[in-house]
Order: structure tokens, then sequence, then C-alpha cells
């Protein structure tokens, strides 16, 4: 059905109704911030089974090096800005060695290094944006994602983080809002980590 | 339409309640569906939360037109392609031919309740296309041939014993019935499906009209994956699930995913606008978004509309005490518990789905978890009052006005009430009534029927404080 004769039929339907207004201020809810920060953080994503550290730029390349323990292979968003040189050496120093980025890099990649847009501290929660740098595998096909997160970039709560959403969504064909490991409880309730994303989470907050 | 199986759900469910275990099993993950819900939203006023849900939901679909306009003209500067689908055949006919114009065989899906009220896959399938349902209860789901059982917990009847022989058998895995073991299995065996997929079909649970991006959650991460690596996205989208812009989102999500999981946020929430740039290594270069009608036009001008205003958060479902017995099956159609006793009669008319709104104690449960206040309870008596007025008998009409005329005179009420109590001598056993002739015996064959008191309470009223 066209367009306009889909939407003539909606407006026929409702043709009478009186619309209410919408809600000039909205409620606070669970997610809202609550005034702290980093401490907040770490405690919401370590409540699902991720883990977040704050470091210094000065210390980014041991705890990179830290969280790569284990892993042999990762793959490297474009986006890690100022950060890249500490990242790619605390993957060196982990004998971690980095692939093409792309989706055959990061199928075969057991650690994604990315960048975050935002973070949320009430939810322990990052955003990614996909961009030309920025594949959207890097930080979905490996078991461990990595996160570096500015420290000027934490929000408090969602509320913040949806108001610059327009924004961002002018430019980025993908965001996502990752908090904590992928999980399910599809069978018989009982919760399993790791299903289709990364079933480790760790976020670098990094700054002065 | 997808095909609702023969029978009525009076049978569906008589069926069900021979399976004590399969009721057991929803009933111990519907306890933790409603605990998790009263526990995630303290800290806040839930209320409060609940009238601006309402409040954003009933101005969306008041001015559906022009924030379905906006979406449309927004989703197009980004790239995406949209499509409006007036009725089931025209939604399945443009996925199929958008799929056959880009020679995609291998289909991933995420979880979308329009694909199901759709009858989707059935019809892909009969195209020869390989779909495959990637939320780990669809899937388990779509293994056993057999459709969800509840919104966000599809496998909710099954046991894992079950699901392991399910694995066995149709994977020709060896895998143990650890939940953990039997999820890992999965994600190898979709991880590949994943990878050769041409084209990813998912539902949507917001569109923004502001921006035409789609906001898609999910936990385990299924809609990531199938709107990231095919080359082809088709989303499809209730035309009712609009926001105007990203604020009203504040207060949407979290009540959604409190209702729904008891979760202050899921793993994952999607925004997407649109194919990959040109510059981008990797997404889709092709994102379509079905907006579907099929029934849903006709109920904006009806006191029914406020359904509309549905999230899909399940949470009627969790607490209401006729699904916890039996589960989603017994409805017969994609919508089940309060929710579908109210959407599938007018979605799928009354002649299909109208013995439904009997499926209630009226107990008012659900109104009363609804996250965007919608009177459950109180479409469920209207369409009592629709349903009888289009369908019952000459006799049963009858009945029901010498019924009528019968009580609602205290003469001859008392007359009755004499009749009944000389009569229930014969059948009363111990202070019950086990067995009564027709057509009582359509209750007792379920319970016992208590007996009339011996002294009729106006009697009694009487005697003691005089007439």
């Amino acid at each position: 059905m066209d367009r306009s004769a889909f939407l003539d039929r909606v407006r026929t339907r409702l043709a009478g109704t009186i619309a209410p207004d919408l809600p000039g201020e909205l409620p606070r809810t669970m997610v809202s911030g609550d005034g702290r920060g980093f401490d907040r953080f770490a405690e919401e994503l370590a409540a699902l089974g991720g883990e977040a550290r704050s470091v210094s730029p000065d210390e980014l390349e041991e705890a990179v090096k830290a969280a790569a323990e284990g892993c042999t292979r990762a793959v490297l968003g474009a986006d890690l800005g100022p950060y890249a040189d500490r990242v790619a050496g605390g993957l060196a120093a982990a004998g971690c060695a980095v692939l093409e980025p792309g989706r055959e890099g990061a199928a075969a990649a057991d650690l994604g290094v990315t960048g975050a847009v935002f973070g949320v501290a009430a939810t322990g929660s990052v955003l990614l944006s996909s961009g030309p740098g920025a594949p959207r595998t890097t930080g979905l096909l490996p078991e461990r994602h990595l996160a570096i997160l500015p420290r000027d970039r934490l929000l408090p709560g969602l509320e913040e983080l949806i108001g610059r959403l327009p924004a961002a969504t002018g430019s980025a064909s993908q965001m996502v809002l990752v908090t904590g490991p992928s999980r399910t409880s599809d069978i018989e309730m009982t919760p399993v980590l790791g299903v289709h994303g990364p079933e480790h989470v760790i976020v670098l907050m990094v700054g002065g | 339409m997808s095909a609702r199986p023969p029978g009525s759900f009076r049978d569906r469910a008589g069926a069900l309640l021979e399976r004590p275990e399969v009721a057991a099993a929803i009933g111990r993950a519907m306890d933790i569906r409603a605990r998790g819900r009263s526990t995630v939203f303290s800290g806040a006023d839930v209320e409060a939360m609940r009238a601006a849900g309402e409040a954003i939901r009933a101005h969306t679909i008041a001015n559906l037109p022009r924030y379905l306009d906006a979406f449309a003209e927004a989703a197009d500067r980004h790239g995406t392609r949209v499509f409006f689908a007036a009725d089931a055949s025209e939604a399945v006919g443009y996925v199929r031919e958008v799929l056959r114009r880009t020679g995609s065989r291998r289909i991933v899906k995420g979880k979308s309740m329009v694909s199901e009220e759709l009858g989707l896959n059935a019809a892909l399938g009969s195209d020869g296309a390989e779909v495959t349902e990637t939320d780990l209860g669809e899937y388990i789901v779509q293994l056993a041939h057999e459709p969800p059982a509840h919104i966000t917990v599809p496998a909710v009847h099954m046991t894992r014993a079950q699901i392991r022989d399910l694995f066995n058998r149709e994977l020709g895995a060896a895998v143990s019935d650890e939940p953990r073991a039997l999820t890992h299995m999965a994600r190898r065996v979709l991880r590949d499906r994943f990878l050769a997929a041409d084209a990813g079909i998912t539902g949507v649970n917001f569109g923004v009209a502001e921006t035409g991006s789609l906001v898609i959650v999910t936990n385990e991460g299924n809609a990531r994956m199938c709107t990231s690596l095919p080359r082809v996205h088709i989303a499809l989208l209730g035309m009712e699930r609009l926001v105007p812009s990203f604020r009203e989102l504040a207060v949407l999500l979290p009540l959604l995913t409190g209702s729904a999981t008891g979760q202050r946020i899921t793993a994952y929430l999607n925004v997407i606008a649109g194919p990959r740039r040109p510059e981008e290594p990797d997404g889709p270069d092709e994102v379509h978004v079905v907006v579907v009608d099929n029934g849903r036009s006709a109920i904006l001008g009806s006191e029914y509309r406020s359904i509309l205003h549905c999230i899909r958060c399940g949470a009627c479902q969790n607490v209401c005490p006729v699904f916890r017995q039996v589960g989603g099956h017994a409805y017969g159609g994609t919508y089940g518990g309060p929710i579908g006793a109210v959407l599938a009669p007018l979605l799928e008319g009354f002649e299909q789905a109208g013995d439904l709104p009997h499926a209630s104690s009226l107990c008012v449960a659900c109104t009363e978890v609804c996250p965007v206040n919608i009177p459950l309870h109180e479409h469920l008596i209207s369409l009592r009052r629709d349903v009888a007025a289009t369908r019952a008998s000459a006799g049963e009409r009858l009945t029901f006005r010498l019924w009528g005329l019968l009580w609602s005179r205290p003469r001859t009420y008392g007359v009755t009430a004499r009749v009944a109590r000389v009569g229930q001598r014969l059948l009363a056993r111990r202070g019950r009534i086990p067995r009564a002739p027709f057509p009582l015996s359509r209750w007792t064959a379920g319970r016992d029927l208590p007996p009339l008191a011996r002294e009729p309470f106006r009697d009694r009223w009487r005697r003691r404080h005089g007439s």
C-alpha cells in the first residue's frame, strides 16, 4: 500500500480522537544518575559480571596488558584517539597479535578493543558507535571485549545519554549501548553469560 | 495470518492441564519474572513512570499519522527504505521480493512477535529459504517445531532434559543438560549461521519518528549479529511502535526492561540509522523497514484503542493466574495471556479468537502491572459483551433473558432459591456437591459446587432485625 493511502486509512480511523499532550517533565527512573561517577559505574558493571578499572594514561599500557592476558589474537578499533599507541603497546606486551579489523579478523580474534563514545555510571554501560575506523564486529565477535572510555565521557544516567543520541545518530549508521556480557536465561531461567556477544567485558576508564 | 490450530481455548488448555510439569515450569519462571519486576523498580517512583508511559503512548497513538510520516521522511534521509504494509500478505510479499532481488537464501532472525503474527517463517520456508531463529529460546522452539510459549521466554515450557534430547537429536551433538553447555552448543551452531547469512530479519522495540532510527533491545546479542553481519537487514515494525523522539525513551526503556525481565537495562540497546556508510568496513548494504498494519488501524477508532499502547513486555502474562497454568500455547495464536486475550480477537476476529476474553478470572493483576496502564480487564469485559452480541445462540439469549427476569425480583429470586435448596438435598455429600445434572455438570466436572446455606441470608436478617 502506498504511504499516503496507508496514512489516510489511519487518519480516518482516528478522526475525532483527542490527543493528550506529551508529559512536560519526565520522572526519574531506576537508571537515572545519583551523583556518583566511576564508583557507581564499576559497581554496576561488576554486578553483571563485567569489570571496570580507572587508570591514568601512564597506567594504561599495563592495564591493557592485564586485560589481554590469555588472549592471542586481537582486533583493534581506530577510534581509540590519543590512546591508540598505549593500547597497541599493552597488546604487544601481552603477546597478543593484532589482526586486520573487519568481520574475518574479528571472527578469528579472541579479543576486541574499541573506544567508547560515552559511559553511563548508573548502569555500567558504554556506547559504541560504528564508523569509518570502527567496524561493528570489533566489540561483537571476539569472546572478550575491552572498551577504552575517556574520563570526561562518563555521564551520570540514561537521561543524559539519551539527550546526546540525536546528535550522535546523525553520522553513525549503528550505535549500541553495551551493558556487561551477553546473557540469557532461556533454559529453565538459569543465567548463562556469553551467548552471541562477548562473555567478558572490561572497561578501562582513562584520564588525568 | 498465521494459521490458528483447530479447537478452542478450552480444548487446548484442557490438554495442557494434563501435563502438570508444564504448569509447574511456567509457574516457576513466572515467579522469577514477577519477583524481578517487584524489586527492579525500587528506588524509583514506578507510578509516576507508568503515568508518563501512558501519556506518551496515548499521545503517540492519537498522532500516529503525523509520526509515521515523520518516521518515513527521516528514515529516507539516511537511506533506510520504508514499506507500508496494509496486511500480512503485503508485508510477506515485500520481504519475499527483497530476498529474491538480493539473492538471499540464508536468513537469520532476531526475535519478532510481528513475524509470528505474519506467519513469515512458513512463507519463506516454502520459498526454499533457510530461516534460523537466533534468540536462544526461539531457536529451541524452532528446532522443536513449536510456536513460542511466552513473549520473553519462548521455551518456558521445556525442561533442560528435553532441550538436551532435542539438541542431541537435531544437531547430532552429545551435550549434557547443563544450561551453560546447552547455551554454548547453540552459540557455536548459530555463530556459523550468522557468518554465512545473506539477510537478517528482526523486530523493532521502538521506531524513533524524529530521526527514523530503529531501537532494538536484546540480552544475547542476536539482534546485533542480525543487523551487523548480513548484507541485508529487514526490520518488521508494528505500526503503533513509535516514539516521537529519543527523549521519551528515557522512561519507556526502563519501563520495558523492568517489566519484561526485571532488568534495569538490557545487555544491548541497538540504535540503527540506515545501511552502512560508504566508508564503513562492515554492516548491511540495505536496511528495510516494513511498517505493519494488519488489523491495527481498525482498532484505532474503537474503545479498544489503548491496547495499541502495548510495548510487548509480557508482564501481564507473568502475573496472570490462567496463563501460569497453561502457558502461551493454549491461546492458539501469536499473543497469549491477557494481552493476547484482548489483541487476538481484535486482530483475527471473533470467529477465530472470540473465546479468549473468557480465559481470565478478571482478577485485575494484569492491569495492575501494565507499564503503560492499559485497562486490560476492562477490555476483557467489553470484549465478552461484544462477542456475546455477535455469536450467542437464540437459546442462550432466551436462557439469560429468563434468568434475568427471575433474579431481578426478590420474590421470584426467593422461589428459585427455595427450589434449589430442596433439589440439592439429593446431591450434597458431606457439605459439598461433587456431581450435578446438566448444565451444572459443566462446573462440577472440574470442582465441587458449594451448596446453598440452609437458611437464606434474607430470612436470617429478618429473624434478627425484623423486616
